[in-house]
């Protein structure tokens, strides 16, 4: 159970791991919008360069993204292939039946291949150098407009903070069950589906059970300390837009000038 | 005594992260295929608040539940709109079980087992329903970004339907069981002021 980690991130003091979060999580959305823009085959070069720099400012090794990749890969090759095969166009280097390899075809197949691949790099960079905790501030603070449409932002991103808080405590509670369970003889983990679901009901009444209780508690104890949902609230952990952020905004401004010089 | 409103918060909340938890429990969850799709009982916790607190309780933790796959970064995304659709989305839908709420709540009171273990199950069916045209939206908008003219539609459903439909399975016979098994579980507290 304690390989077990939730959340990717990585600790570390590199400059994007102390980047603000809310930079951080605007940056990667522009980022990926981008990457619908690029037309141009010296386009894809600078942004591919671009997501390799900044993985590396993040000194995390490669290694790590690329496992990020793994899972994905098959699909990403197989939409790669499908992509090369139905574009046309260009010089043809290939032609057997359906089958058509063309100019066109592989330049496009590419394309799809490193969009894939910058997509997933750059939002494991945001993952692995922003604590999910920061995270959820930085999109409470990209939601709060929406206070005005009356949608509750500051109960969900308190929930999403006892979410996240009680994601160890929870997996703490998930192993002291199957302990004790185990020592009553259960087996987990062997067996096929329906033995498995039979294992299923020791473990997560109590699980739920005790959640329940805990719940109950914690409310308690919340009012107590005098919240009431719908008052304003402070927040103990405060974000600090810094010089470096900033810098960052001009950087995001290039890129768009540079992409929308490559579109006219 | 407290607030309904505070300790639905807070049971939202920790129910959403029962469901990260199960999900992510090597044991309880049975890989389908390499990208994602798996059948694990990480629905349960929504569908108990569901029948809980109806259906904004519903909608609210699997809301959360998707928000969390996607800032834990147990998330595959690959285009927006498909990850919009594949997290968020799809596990929000899964709270329209709780429509169903009055019509359990009543027949738990009268005693009528099984009329409530049924109306758990047209709840759960509906849920995982919803959820599967979200999953196979988000395959088509996937798979339309990349290739035209082939059979995307078919594609996405056959793909989809090879874990959906087991995982909705399996997730209604153990709520199924676990509720009847367990009533209280689906109980609201009685002694709070709303």
């Amino acid at each position: 159970m304690n390989r077990l980690i939730i959340g990717r991130y990585f600790p570390g003091n590199s400059l994007i791991h102390q980047l603000d979060p809310r930079f951080k999580l605007i940056f990667v959305l522009y980022f990926i919008g981008l990457l619908f823009f690029l037309d141009h085959f010296f386009l894809q070069v600078i942004f591919f360069i671009l997501t390799l720099v900044i993985m590396m400012m993040t000194r995390v090794s490669l290694s790590i993204y690329i496992r990020g990749v793994r899972p994905l890969i098959w699909l990403i090759l197989f939409a790669t292939v499908l992509r090369i095969i139905t574009t046309r166009g260009g010089v043809v280097y290939f032609d057997v039946g359906f089958l058509t390899v063309s100019h066109f075809g592989l330049l496009s197949g590419l394309y799809t291949f490193l969009r894939f691949i910058e997509m997933i790099f750059i939002s494991t960079v945001l993952t692995l150098t922003t604590k999910p905790i920061d995270l959820t501030d930085a999109i409470y603070f990209l939601l709060k407009p929406l206070r005005y449409l009356y949608v509750p932002v500051e109960e969900l991103s308190l929930m999403l903070s006892i979410a996240l808080r009680f994601i160890p405590n929870l997996l703490d509670e998930t192993e002291k069950v199957m302990n004790a369970q185990r020592a009553r003889g259960m087996v987990f983990g062997e067996g096929n589906l329906l033995e498995q679901m039979r294992a299923l009901t020791p473990l997560v009444l109590p699980l739920f059970a005790h959640s329940l209780k805990r719940a109950e508690d914690m409310a308690d104890v919340l009012e107590v300390k005098g919240y009431k949902s719908g008052e304003k609230r402070t927040h103990y952990r405060a974000l600090i837009w810094g010089f470096k952020d900033t810098l960052g905004v001009v950087l995001m401004l290039v890129l768009m000038l540079v992409v929308i010089s490559f579109n006219i | 005594m407290q607030s309904k409103r505070t300790l639905f918060l807070i049971e939202v909340a920790i129910f959403s992260a029962l469901a990260l938890i199960l999900d992510l429990i090597p044991f309880l969850s049975f890989k389908v295929w390499a990208q994602g799709g798996s059948i694990s009982f990480a629905m349960i916790p929504i569908f108990i608040i569901s029948y809980r607190w109806g259906l904004k309780g519903g909608l609210l933790s699997g809301l959360l539940f998707g928000v969390l796959q996607v800032i834990s970064g147990t998330a595959w995304i690959a285009h927006p709109v498909q990850g919009l659709l594949d997290y968020p989305v799809a596990f929000t839908v899964l709270g329209f079980a709780g429509l169903f709420k009055t019509q359990a709540a009543h027949a738990l009171k009268v005693g009528a087992r099984s009329t409530f273990v049924k109306w758990v199950i047209i709840g759960v069916t509906l849920g995982s329903t919803l959820r599967f045209f979200s999953h196979y939206l988000a395959g088509v908008v996937f798979f339309d970004s990349l290739i035209d003219g082939m059979n995307i539609w078919l594609y996405s459903f056959v793909y989809n339907a090879s874990y959906i439909i087991p995982s909705a399975i399996i997730n209604i016979i153990a709520v199924a069981f676990l509720f009847s098994k367990r009533p209280a579980l689906v109980k609201q507290p009685l002694n709070h002021a709303a």
